[in-house]
């Protein structure tokens, strides 16, 4: 294709359909690192990941590697793994506790807040050369927290984390505040897995309502109930109705509500359980929710939503008490990282069931998720060939209702989330949001 | 002893392999589980998350789909090869009648034009079951690679 100026990219998108080189063009993929990844906030973990002074763990930023690390003033800081001499990473382990970072290559060493701590054998460099700061680890140029979520941004102007969240602060309430004891712990590890397809791919999946019931169609029982998805105790909470009986009955995804609000983040509301949740165990919660929060207490239980997205890297699921980070490697490949989030102060029994569900729904070999992976990659393998130029989005097209600020409301089986995603690409990559 | 519990594991193995995964799931004791942890030296499933941690009613789930004709993660099914290795018996362990077994596992998956390779150290813990035959208790696999991104994942280990 030609050079990528803003005519070309505004080609690759139109109102009810994308180009194939939006998925597979290496050069896009670089620009969208720096016009989308390099502007937008973006998370980096969760505070509970580095409860104590001197905790860290490292991971990476739109590619880039970087430290979260609590301080001995218990702030947490995050910076660019690398050292300000030569370059090198100063820490590689995944997660641990360090007095300093010590660089491997000559020794420079490093305190858990970024700040230059000394090189060996300073004598031979000039009076004050290492003073001053300049050698200290670089901090990625914006830094946020909101309700424990950590969050970064690579560039040192647009809208703060405030506004960017803008509505979607109230979606990552709605998972704290489920918390009798109001916050949540990343405390149960991760699931990591690596795919081969555009970040893009799974972005337009995760509030795709049509999908369900034929990538998912082997999880689904004849009744129409999925396999539980808290865990296999008897918990009343567990089955989650996926579809009536057969594709003919769509009906109960269509009456589900969408939408999305401004720099392209979308949500879809909580799919229908076919009984509510009752039992010891979610009464000895509901009565620690209720000595917390008094006449909210219901309101703050409710499970509103099944997921909500925060374009472009990281969503959260609901039901099943995680967040997803996705991390773009290359144009045709993808890192998710899967945080399940404990809420603080609830039975220890509903954690377990939580665990459970994510090993069973969420893991590598979930029975979700292994599926959904599957396709996203035969979707790639498929745009990559010339046979079609474009992937079509014309599903409930105009159907959404759009306000002024930049929101929309929809219905679900409607493509109208995915159209939202790329009128905020257009946004990144041609206007300078 | 060893003959016969080398004789289990192996075929154990190959019912694996020959995706007979119902009559794998029947080497289980009925309050039998398989774990794969998604942490090194994770102490308890419950300490956090798992690859896998099933019980008989999850792993009668996860293979009835495995069998199931619209399960694409398995479209074209996997080709496995389970081989174990460094067998040790600890006949001490625990209760009476319960046989620890460590072993080494290697196992290749191909599909779709790749070829995978999977190490992680096993351990079985074996009982005589009411019929006088053996069968596990618990099988716990450490894979080297458990905290490492995978791609799909959907045979056992």
């Amino acid at each position: 294709m030609a050079a990528l100026n803003d005519r070309a990219l505004r080609g690759l998108v139109q109102s009810d359909r994308v180009h194939r080189d939006f998925y597979t063009n290496p050069e896009v993929f670089e620009l969208e690192m720096e016009r989308i990844f390099g502007r937008a906030w973006l998370i980096v973990g969760h505070a509970s990941q580095v409860p104590e002074p001197g905790d860290f763990v490292t991971t990476t930023l739109s590619r880039h590697p970087v430290i979260m690390s609590r301080h001995t003033d218990g702030r947490i800081h995050v910076m660019f793994n690398r050292c300000a001499h030569r370059g090198a990473q100063v820490c590689t382990e995944p997660r641990g506790n360090a007095r300093r970072f010590e660089c491997p290559y000559h020794g420079w060493v490093y305190e858990t807040d970024g700040r230059h701590a000394g090189a060996p054998y300073p004598k031979r460099y000039a009076d004050g050369f290492l003073k001053g700061g300049e050698f200290d680890l670089a901090k990625v140029p914006r830094m946020a927290v909101y309700r424990g979520f950590v969050f970064g941004c690579l560039s040192a102007d647009g809208p703060g984390l405030d506004e960017f969240l803008g509505p979607m602060k109230s979606h990552i309430d709605a998972m704290v505040d489920r918390a009798p004891d109001g916050e949540v712990e990343a405390s149960a590890g991760t699931f990591r897995y690596r795919f081969g397809a555009n970040w893009k791919i799974q972005m337009e999946n995760q509030n795709d309502l049509y999908h369900p019931m034929f990538t998912h169609a082997s999880t689904t029982a004849r009744d129409g109930t999925q396999f539980r998805r808290l865990g296999a105790e008897d918990d009343e909470a567990g089955r989650v109705r996926l579809l009536k009986a057969n594709e003919a009955l769509n009906e109960q995804w269509e009456e589900l509500a969408i939408g999305g609000h401004r720099y392209g983040h979308t949500w879809m509301e909580m799919f229908p359980m076919d009984k509510a949740q009752s039992g010891p165990v979610h009464e000895q919660y509901r009565a620690a929710m209720e000595a917390s929060y008094g006449d909210r207490a219901a309101a703050a239980m409710a499970v509103k939503h099944h997921n909500s997205i925060f374009y472009p890297q990281w969503s959260i699921q609901y039901l099943t008490q995680h967040i997803r980070v996705m991390n773009p490697v290359s144009v045709d490949c993808t890192e998710n990282v899967i945080i399940p989030l404990k809420l603080k102060g609830a039975p220890e029994e509903m954690w377990r069931a939580a665990l459970r569900s994510n090993n069973n729904s969420h893991s590598p070999s979930g029975m979700v998720m292994s599926d959904d992976m599957e396709v996203w990659v035969r979707c790639q393998r498929g745009l990559a060939s010339p046979g079609r130029e474009w992937a079509v989005f014309a599903r409930g097209m105009n159907e959404e209702r759009i306000d002024n600020l930049g929101s929309f409301e929809g219905l679900g089986t409607s493509e109208a989330n995915a159209r939202h995603q790329h009128t905020a690409w257009l946004d990144y990559m041609c206007g300078g949001a | 002893m060893r003959a016969e519990i080398e004789k289990f594991l192996y075929r154990e193995a190959r019912l694996l392999d020959e995706r007979r995964f119902e009559d794998w799931m029947n080497l289980f004791a009925e309050d039998g589980w398989y774990w794969v942890p998604a942490a090194p030296d994770q102490k308890d499933p419950y300490d956090g998350v798992s690859i896998f941690f099933d019980d008989r009613r999850i792993m009668k789930t996860r293979l009835e789909r495995l069998d199931h004709p619209r399960i694409h993660s398995q479209k074209p099914a996997s080709r496995t090869m389970h081989a174990l290795s460094n067998i040790e018996i600890d006949e001490d362990y625990g209760e009476d009648g319960e046989i620890l077994v460590r072993s080494n596992l290697t196992m290749f998956e191909f599909r779709l034009d790749k070829q995978t390779v999977y190490g992680g150290r096993c351990r079985h813990l074996l009982r005589i079951g009411q019929g006088g035959g053996l069968e596990i208790a618990w099988k716990r696999v450490d894979l080297i690679n458990c905290d490492g991104a995978f791609e799909t994942l959907s045979v056992p280990f």
